[in-house]
């Protein structure tokens, strides 16, 4: 009886909330108040798939999604966030029959990585992805192997792992474990020999701490790592990109899935990979797969194109407190051909908490930005002044770069010079602050 | 004058950008006139780090600290004649743990510090995070920072800040925080504490020229960005305090 009245209260709830605007938890706490052991006594879909790491998760989860329709599932979907047991639970309860039984085959879930060990109390991924493991928000996460320490409890012996090979601490999760699939990227024309960028997360073990050495890196310390003391390795791959040409777009998996890529970065490699490989092991054929990533281009917004006077431009989201998601997008700045101005902008350092904290600038590697197609770099936002002490440390000429503390006085000032590409790099806390000026017009990338 | 810097596991112990320490503390000594080198130390690499003048560790994670701490017995001895002798020191984040009596991992394994001091850590299973915003009986400026620790610092006679009108000190939010005694300045604040703190990044090469004998100028060099981030930081910090 408690069962049908929470499912009740709950679909009436987000009937309510629909109609007034509201979010999704209030229904699905109601719903726990009612019947706290809720989640254990429906019939939950034959999948849920979990995505977690630092980088990738939504774009990741995104095209899970649109794979798995394409196979014709039902997907229920629900995003990050710390009520995250309230929202699965009225994302599952609106699904389900009045008896309890969930009209969908998926459960699709992005899990904040700190949260992922109080979102599974109740019941368990089948399939749990981990994109990978990066210094990212250090203000609120602490650091990497802490927040390593946090998922592991999340993570059920019954559980099929989804491991990305090349990271060398989240791979760590694969130890000791029978259910494990591994992506991975082999050798590729772009990598070097040794870690780059201005920290070296693979220098040491991340099991014993011993020196660690690589084959072969693809960015910052992802590659082929291996320990000289313990033997922590980078795992042979189930799911492997075995060629990629980021300058054509070409991406080739397992050796004969070709993928046109609608974004050049190995980042999107990385999640295109995960998503691969979650839904190849759902059971969706290879073909299926690779006709909804081709030229997949992401509905999350993470770039943005514009026109800002005669220039047309391209805001590239880059998230604060995350030196690989900027190195990665300082990296695409770099491979661009034709002359360029970049706009930074670190005027909020989140749009979810106070903090005044920079020291995340010290690790992004802004030196890639020391090449001739970089005509100039505008630093803005109130954090403008700690771009500007990082940048004194660059190779970068320093008139080549400015301070302009103002945003809107930043975009005037581009808008009345010249015609070159713009690139911005900022976060979703300060994009809309360049993006909602009248001198800004968005176009469709 | 020639000036010698040790980084002691610059791989290892390298969260937050605390490398950017020693990068602007040199930039300051050559803007002095003076020549430095900067040596780093690996675990296990011989090295011969006498006469040093500055000795400088940044944060690591738990158990890269642990490894560090490993290493560093070997070097126990020579930091503490050194400290005694005033060299000047910078332990910055979790590397300020390393020269206290002893360290309490969260699960339960003490081991013990180099013993420069007579502080104990404690470290567990919460995270303190926040921004801090403190004060210092080596100048009138506020010190502004960021704490990122699991540790509780018990037994420090002479902390490095007094107080901390915003964010958590050594064992109690808003109390003292880090630890200074001679020329040795510790802060579990993370990060770039030289770049966001002018007058501590003043104060360091100040230590270190004075005790070779070099002269001081009447006007020590300023960069115009650092002035303005700190007094930006420190203005939003102060906003925060009042909240």
């Amino acid at each position: 009886m408690r069962k049908f009245l929470a499912i009740l209260v709950c679909k009436l709830g987000r009937f309510v909330g629909k109609l007034v605007g509201k979010g999704s938890s209030m229904p699905g706490k109601a719903a726990l108040k009612l019947c706290p052991d809720i989640l254990r006594r429906i019939q939950l879909p034959q999948h849920i798939i979990a995505v977690t790491g630092s980088n990738g998760k939504t774009s990741t989860v995104e095209m899970i999604a649109a794979i798995l329709r394409a196979d014709g599932r039902t997907v229920v979907y629900n995003a990050e966030g710390a009520n995250q047991t309230e929202g699965v639970t009225t994302a599952l309860l609106t699904h389900a029959t009045l008896g309890g039984k969930v009209r969908a085959d998926v459960l699709l879930i992005e899990s904040d990585e700190r949260y992922a060990a109080r979102s599974f109390r109740y019941f368990q991924p089948t399939e749990f992805v981990v994109t990978n493991l990066y210094r990212d928000q250090l203000t609120r996460n602490g650091h990497p192997e802490w927040v390593y320490d946090a998922i592991l409890p999340a993570i059920h012996e019954d559980t099929a792992l989804i491991l990305n090979a090349d990271d060398p601490l989240s791979s760590c999760f694969g130890r000791g474990r029978a259910h494990v699939k591994w992506f991975g990227l082999d050798r590729c024309p772009s990598d070097t020999d040794v870690p780059t960028g201005m920290y070296h997360d693979g220098a040491y073990c991340p099991v014993c701490k011993a020196p660690m050495t690589y084959a072969y890196v693809h960015f910052d310390h992802i590659g082929a790592y291996r320990c000289t003391q313990c033997g922590h390795a980078r795992p042979a791959t189930d799911y492997t990109a075995t060629s990629l040409d980021l300058e054509e777009g070409r991406l080739t998996i397992d050796g004969d899935v070709d993928i046109h890529l609608a974004f050049r970065s190995i980042y999107n490699v990385y999640n295109i990979l995960a998503a691969y490989a979650a839904c190849r092991e759902c059971g969706v054929a290879p073909g299926t797969a690779a006709g909804v990533i081709n030229d997949y281009v992401l509905k999350n917004g993470r770039m943005q194109a514009f026109r800002l006077g005669s220039h047309h431009g391209v805001l590239l989201t880059s998230k604060h407190e995350n030196s690989i998601a900027y190195n990665t997008n300082l990296r695409y700045i770099r491979s661009v051909k034709d002359p360029c101005t970049v706009l930074v902008i670190v005027d909020a350092v989140s749009r979810k908490y106070f903090t005044s904290e920079t020291s995340w600038l010290w690790d992004i590697d802004f030196d890639l930005l020391d090449c001739p197609q970089v005509r100039r770099v505008v630093l803005a936002g109130r954090y403008c002044n700690d771009l500007a002490m990082r940048f004194s440390f660059t190779a970068l000429p320093q008139e080549r770069w400015s301070v302009q503390p103002d945003i809107r006085a930043a975009a005037a000032d581009l808008a009345s010079n010249g015609d070159e590409e713009v690139f911005v790099v900022t976060c979703f806390s300060d994009r809309d602050k360049l993006l909602d000026l009248p001198a800004v017009q968005k176009e469709a990338l | 004058m020639e000036l010698k810097i040790i980084h002691f596991y610059p791989d290892l112990m390298s969260l937050y950008g605390s490398y950017a320490n020693v990068w602007v503390l040199q930039r300051y000594l050559e803007a002095l006139g003076h020549t430095v080198t900067v040596e780093p130390v690996v675990p296990g690499e011989e090295k011969d780090l006498v006469g040093a003048d500055l000795y400088y560790m940044g944060a690591g994670t738990e158990r890269s600290q642990t490894a560090a701490l490993t290493d560093l017995y070997r070097y126990g001895e020579l930091l503490k004649d050194a400290a005694a002798a005033g060299a000047a020191m910078l332990f910055a984040g979790t590397a300020l743990e390393l020269l206290g009596a002893s360290i309490t991992s969260a699960d339960g394994t003490e081991r013990p510090g180099i013993g420069l001091a007579s502080f104990t850590s404690v470290q567990g299973q919460k995270r303190i995070v926040g921004d801090v915003y403190g004060t210092t009986d080596l100048f009138p400026d506020a010190v502004v920072g960021f704490m990122n620790k699991c540790t509780l610092l018990h037994g420090v006679e002479t902390p490095l800040l007094t107080g901390c009108a915003l964010g958590f000190g050594n064992e109690t939010e808003g109390g003292p925080e880090g630890f200074h005694w001679n020329n040795v300045l510790g802060s579990e604040l993370t990060g770039p504490i030289l770049v966001k703190n002018p007058r501590l990044l003043e104060k360091t090469a100040a230590a270190i020229c004075l005790r070779r004998g070099a002269d001081w100028p009447q006007e020590p060099p300023r960069w115009p960005f650092e002035e303005e981030g700190y007094a930006i930081t420190a203005e939003q910090l102060r906003l925060r305090c009042r909240k």
